[in-house]
């Protein structure tokens, strides 16, 4: 490489005033190009490029208190705007959603409390969040009674995730919901690691108060099949990854089972590569597992995802325009397929 | 003599079984629950099968505030 071509970009100093729009905002950090904002404006391309491709499956995988931390809306538009095709997620993060579905709350505290007043007065703590131990509680008597019902209704079936996401959002009256807009909407939503949330807690109390008999059943093998044939029914994929651990190995493990690849990918984490952690791992080592295609379109973050997710997808919703309609039908094409041979 | 600490009087409230529901009022009692009785009992009230809360919360102290 010759020198000339070594310098030939020169940083643009960003220039505010009282009129800048959060993606004028954005294209200012894509001239000046530098570290955490030259990630976040060349995430932004990225996943317009995603969104914009109607033969691409967006994969939402979302780690982390996103609920908690105020991202419950956001989620739900990004679904309910087709700006998602498949969420991949924890199932703390859809307890959360719950709560507030059955009018529950989240509470603004601080990470300096002093837990051991917080145990005294029931309230649970999530870094400066404060969530009251009876919205837990409500939620308990709530979805047992769900549990109940969707057990009643299914007699016998065992459920995949993804079916129980939707019939909990079914039972969920409430419009900003995810699991809500994910059933109107017929989006898939995977939880991997149902059982390591509330979900599990609850399904004891419904299973203890029946006497094990005439339970809900969900099999965690059971979404395996949907996943990776939503991969590999899909010309291309994509993952907007918000965190790490099991949602993003899920997405990253139906790729490399279709022996594709994802073409492309955009990681927000403040996790670090050297523990050997998925979370931190970067996306070149992805690379070197066939879960993404060496040329894929990608970028990692480095970031609080409460700051970065929502101005990522605030300035592509812009680029998008308020008329922009994107139609793809392959995850509701293989579910139903799957469905015909069962 | 001294005035009995609260985690030793037979309330719900520093039951092991009871968790906040209608913060200091009620609790939900899990044993009930599973029992099939109504789950939502009295912060001031206490059963038979009352074990000691080995952590200390305040629903006793609130509740009787409340409930002056």
């Amino acid at each position: 490489m010759r020198r000339e071509e070594i310098l030939s970009e020169q940083v643009d100093h960003v220039r505010i005033n009282g009129k800048l729009t959060v993606d004028q905002l954005i294209r200012q950090f894509s001239n000046s190009g530098s570290f955490g904002a030259g990630r976040i404006s060349t995430a932004c391309d990225i996943y317009e490029r995603m969104v914009r491709d109607e033969e691409c499956t967006v994969f939402l995988a979302l780690a982390g208190a996103m609920v908690p931390a105020g991202m419950r809306t956001l989620v739900a538009d990004m679904i309910r705007k087709h700006l998602v095709d498949v969420v991949v997620t924890t199932g703390a993060n859809m307890v959360h959603d719950a709560i507030e579905a059955v009018g529950g709350h989240h509470y603004k505290g601080h990470w300096l409390a002093d837990d051991r007043i917080l145990y005294k007065n029931h309230a649970y703590r999530i870094y400066d969040i404060f969530v009251p131990e009876e919205d837990f509680v409500r939620l308990d008597l709530k979805l047992a009674d769900m549990y109940d019902d969707m057990a009643a209704d299914n007699e016998g079936k065992s459920l995949s995730s993804r079916e129980f996401a939707w019939e909990l959002g079914k039972r969920l009256n409430d419009h900003d919901s995810v699991l809500r807009a994910a059933y109107e909407t017929q989006t898939p939503v995977f939880m991997p690691a149902l059982r390591d949330s509330e979900f599990g807690y609850i399904y004891h109390l419904h299973a203890s108060r029946n006497g094990f008999k005439h339970l809900l059943s969900v099999d965690a093998f059971k979404e395996v099949p949907e996943i990776i044939n939503i991969c590999r029914n899909s010309p291309r994929n994509g993952m907007f990854v918000i965190g790490g651990g099991v949602p993003r190995n899920t997405v990253q493990s139906a790729a490399l089972a279709t022996k594709s690849g994802l073409d492309y990918a955009v990681i927000v984490t403040m996790d670090r590569q050297e523990t050997g952690g998925l979370s931190g791992s970067t996306l070149e080592e992805t690379v070197s597992w066939g879960k993404l295609k060496g040329e894929a379109d990608r970028v990692m973050v480095v970031a609080d995802a409460t700051i970065a997710f929502p101005l990522i997808v605030a300035s592509v919703v812009e680029r998008l325009g308020e008329g922009f309609v994107r139609r793809t039908r392959v995850a509701a094409e293989v579910l139903e397929g799957l469905e015909r041979q069962q | 003599m001294r005035k009995r600490n609260s985690s030793s009087q037979r309330f719900c409230g520093n039951c092991t079984s009871h968790n906040a529901y209608n913060y200091p009022c009620e609790v939900f009692c899990t044993r009930r629950f599973l029992q099939g009785k109504d789950p939502i009992v009295e912060t001031l009230w206490h059963c038979e099968e009352w074990n000691a809360n080995a952590q200390e919360c305040n629903c006793i102290e609130d509740a009787r505030e409340k409930q002056k």
